[in-house]
């Protein structure tokens, strides 16, 4: 019992101290890691702004590192630092000093001129001529479209059975649940790929081949297993008690479910639907897999040819084409970030 | 407003039974308690007679009505949960008012208002439950249990998170509410005292089975059997495995059986069964000490604070033949048969 001889002060200090440098570590090797990844997105969105036909030229991309790399960790560093609005703030001032010192040191190279596509219809034919595949391009509006629609629709859908189909695993015991429940694991391990040729097949028989319910239907039948079993992971952790409380409140099993769990599993209900929507925004296999012809075109597909049509013509047009195909689920991911994060944690707080 | 009868009421799950065969009956507007150990079925008792779990044997009757396969909501039960289960995505008024949505309620707001300044929690009605302690969030179950003038009222452990005060405000209050509204009302509690002090009859439970009912002074004073006579009563009574042939008891019946004898009514005498103190636990107002005597290990509780003997000290500990119980080997008391110390036997 050494009870008075213990410098509580200097414990204490040694262990803000470690605490401060464990996360100054952390921090330092999460960025680190993470530039490689990041870097490839700045210059996409820098070739986009400077290349003019021809090609990129290396000088903008370094100058456009130097500038936004430090800033982005600047930022991060800044993220850690702060909490609520004032991370907001962070991240306007973050974009604006971007902006403003592109401007200064790229002032004149930079332009908007790639982005032509989104108001001329004809952008590839006019580079290549109409002798390439090109002939058949669409307006990239119309590419948009109909990937909005494809991943719209695709993610109502799974949001909408995965979350009842889930209630009801959750909740009801009914001969073979247990089989059900996994079955529903067995099918993810088989790569989607590998059903190309049969799905084929019988979309060729039904008669939806070259039509955008096709893809439809089919990705969100192989997406369903993993949904379902996500929800039920937030349907489990709503605790009984407040639906058995509801139905003696005077609720119908409906009205319970509606009133009490529901407005429980939201988060999840959100996660999914953004996890969904962006499966089916850049879905590729099953869009292409499923038509014969030009029949109808997504922002991948699209994406895909004027690669193929106007690589080494034009990096720019394809770089602009890529930062408008990132733009709708990067803007996703940034609102419905929150919700997608307590994903993992697979359940809701009161 | 309801008379309850449950007749041979069971539930069963896959594994295991947790109710085996209640029978019950509760007068319209008394007040029930429902005491036993962890997992004997109490909650599901309730939870079957609120509708929520559907019997697997027996007869559940409203007002002499079998409403086994009444739906929940149409029977008018009010329900405060052990978990309370509370609605977290509702503020604590909208939680009040939750009953009265299904109902046809004009004055909807001002009585979920009145009965949360019955359960003193108007100051919280905006927050969210999970902003909320232990105590208030009970409280506000209770509110919401109340406002729609239930039948019967099912209170799962309701106050196990209060603090000792608030503890005796919300035992009197709920009384007072419960016979003001004529409600007839169980209560499930671990807590003797409050099963004792509020309700009109208390149900020991054990197992699933009802092991005996009545006045507290009856589970006290005169149990059924020795789960209950172990159960009921803290320090609990000294139940003491004795046979005919022991030297200096005489026993009314014949063969082995158990003595129980409660530690109050044992007191230090000139005559008696001889011990050596073993164990001193002052509590307060009294002294709890615990004794080997040629009987067995006894505990004897006297009403000073300052204990009069230390351990080691040896004494003779008295007690009056008809305090004594004796339990049959199967666990059921023999009426009337009492036990006597020899040397005490002439006193
Ligand atoms: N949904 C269920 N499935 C299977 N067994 C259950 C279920 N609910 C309760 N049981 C079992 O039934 C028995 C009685 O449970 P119950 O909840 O009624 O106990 P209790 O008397 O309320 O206990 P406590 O005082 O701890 O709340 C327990 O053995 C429990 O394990
Ligand atoms: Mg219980």
């Amino acid at each position: 019992m050494t009870h008075s001889t213990t410098d509580w002060d200097a414990l204490a200090h040694r262990a803000r101290w470690q605490r401060q440098a464990r996360t100054a570590a952390i921090t330092l090797f999460l960025v680190a890691v993470s530039i490689p990844i990041i870097l490839p997105y700045f210059w996409m969105v820098m070739i986009a702004f400077t290349a003019r036909t021809g090609g990129a030229e290396a000088d903008t991309l370094w100058t456009a590192c130097a500038v936004l790399v430090p800033i982005t960790i600047g930022y991060a560093v800044a993220y850690q630092m702060l909490s609520g609005r004032a991370r907001l703030a962070a991240a306007g001032l973050a974009l604006a000093l971007a902006i403003a010192l592109l401007f200064v040191f790229l002032g004149d190279a930079l332009h908007v001129n790639n982005f032509r596509f989104l108001v001329n219809p004809n952008v590839v034919e006019e580079l290549r001529g109409k002798a390439t595949a090109g002939a058949q391009f669409p307006w990239v509006w119309s590419a948009f479209f109909n990937s909005l629609v494809l991943a719209t629709v695709q993610m109502l859908i799974v949001v909408a059975v995965s979350t009842m189909a889930a209630y009801y695993l959750s909740r009801f015991h009914f001969m073979g649940r247990a089989a059900f429940l996994q079955s529903l694991l067995i099918l993810q391990a088989f790569p989607a790929i590998t059903l190309v040729i049969p799905i084929f097949l019988i979309v060729y028989w039904v008669g939806l081949l070259n039509t955008l319910t096709a893809p439809i239907l089919v990705i969100t039948t192989l997406e369903l297993p993993f949904f379902i079993f996500i929800m039920k992971g937030f349907f489990d952790a709503v605790p009984w008690d407040t639906e058995m409380s509801a139905l003696t409140d005077g609720a119908t099993r409906r009205q319970a479910f509606r009133m009490v769990v529901l407005p429980q599993v939201t988060t999840g209900m959100i996660a999914i639907g953004v996890f969904a929507f962006i499966k089916g925004w850049e879905e590729y296999v099953f869009v292409t897999g499923l038509r014969t012809g030009n029949s109808y075109w997504v922002m991948s597909t699209y994406l895909y040819y004027v690669r193929e049509d106007v690589m080494g013509v034009d990096y720019g047009l394809v770089a602009a084409v890529s930062v408008m195909y990132v733009l709708p689920s990067l803007i996703l991911y940034l609102f419905a970030q929150k919700y997608l994060t307590q994903m993992t944690l697979g359940g809701v707080k009161g | 407003m309801a008379e309850i009868e449950l007749r041979n009421l069971s539930k069963a799950w896959d594994a295991s039974v947790a109710v085996d065969g209640i029978d019950l009956t509760l007068a319209d507007g008394e007040f029930a308690a429902i005491l036993g150990p962890s997992g004997c079925g109490k909650s599901t008792t309730l939870f079957m007679l609120s509708g929520v779990y559907t019997p697997t044997g027996g007869e559940i009757r409203f007002d002499g009505a079998v409403v086994n396969d009444v739906e929940p909501r149409d029977r008018n039960v009010g329900i405060v949960f052990q978990s309370y289960a509370l609605y977290p995505n509702m503020s604590v008024l909208q939680n009040i008012l939750f009953p009265l949505r299904f109902k046809q309620v004009d004055d909807a707001d001002k009585r979920a208002r009145e009965m949360a300044e019955l359960v003193q929690i108007t100051p919280l009605l905006d927050r969210r439950p999970s902003q909320l302690s232990g105590g208030q969030q009970q409280r506000v179950a209770l509110a919401r249990a109340l406002v729609k003038r239930p039948n019967l009222l099912l209170l799962d452990e309701p106050l196990s998170n209060l603090d000792a005060t608030l503890r005796l405000t919300m035992r009197a209050e709920i009384r007072r509410i419960v016979t003001e509204l004529g409600v007839t009302t169980i209560l499930v509690t671990h807590d003797q005292l409050e099963a004792t002090t509020m309700a009109d009859r208390v149900i020991c439970m054990n197992a699933g089975r009802i092991e005996q009912t009545g006045s507290a002074e009856d589970l006290y004073l005169r149990p059924d059997t020795l789960f209950v006579a172990g159960f009921i009563g803290s320090p609990p009574m000294n139940l003491l495995a004795v046979d005919p042939s022991a030297a200096g008891l005489r026993l009314d019946v014949d063969g082995p059986v158990t003595l129980g004898l409660r530690p109050e009514l044992l007191r230090a005498a000139e005559t008696g069964v001889p011990a050596t103190v073993s164990h001193v636990e002052p509590m307060g107002r009294e002294t709890l000490y615990t004794a080997q005597s040629e009987l067995g290990q006894v505990r004897f509780l006297e009403p000073t604070a300052r204990p009069n003997w230390a351990f080691g000290d040896m004494l003779k500990l008295a007690f009056d033949p008809a305090d004594t119980l004796l339990f049959a080997p199967d666990g059921q008391r023999v009426p009337d048969a009492h036990a006597t110390w020899k040397d005490l036997a002439h006193a």
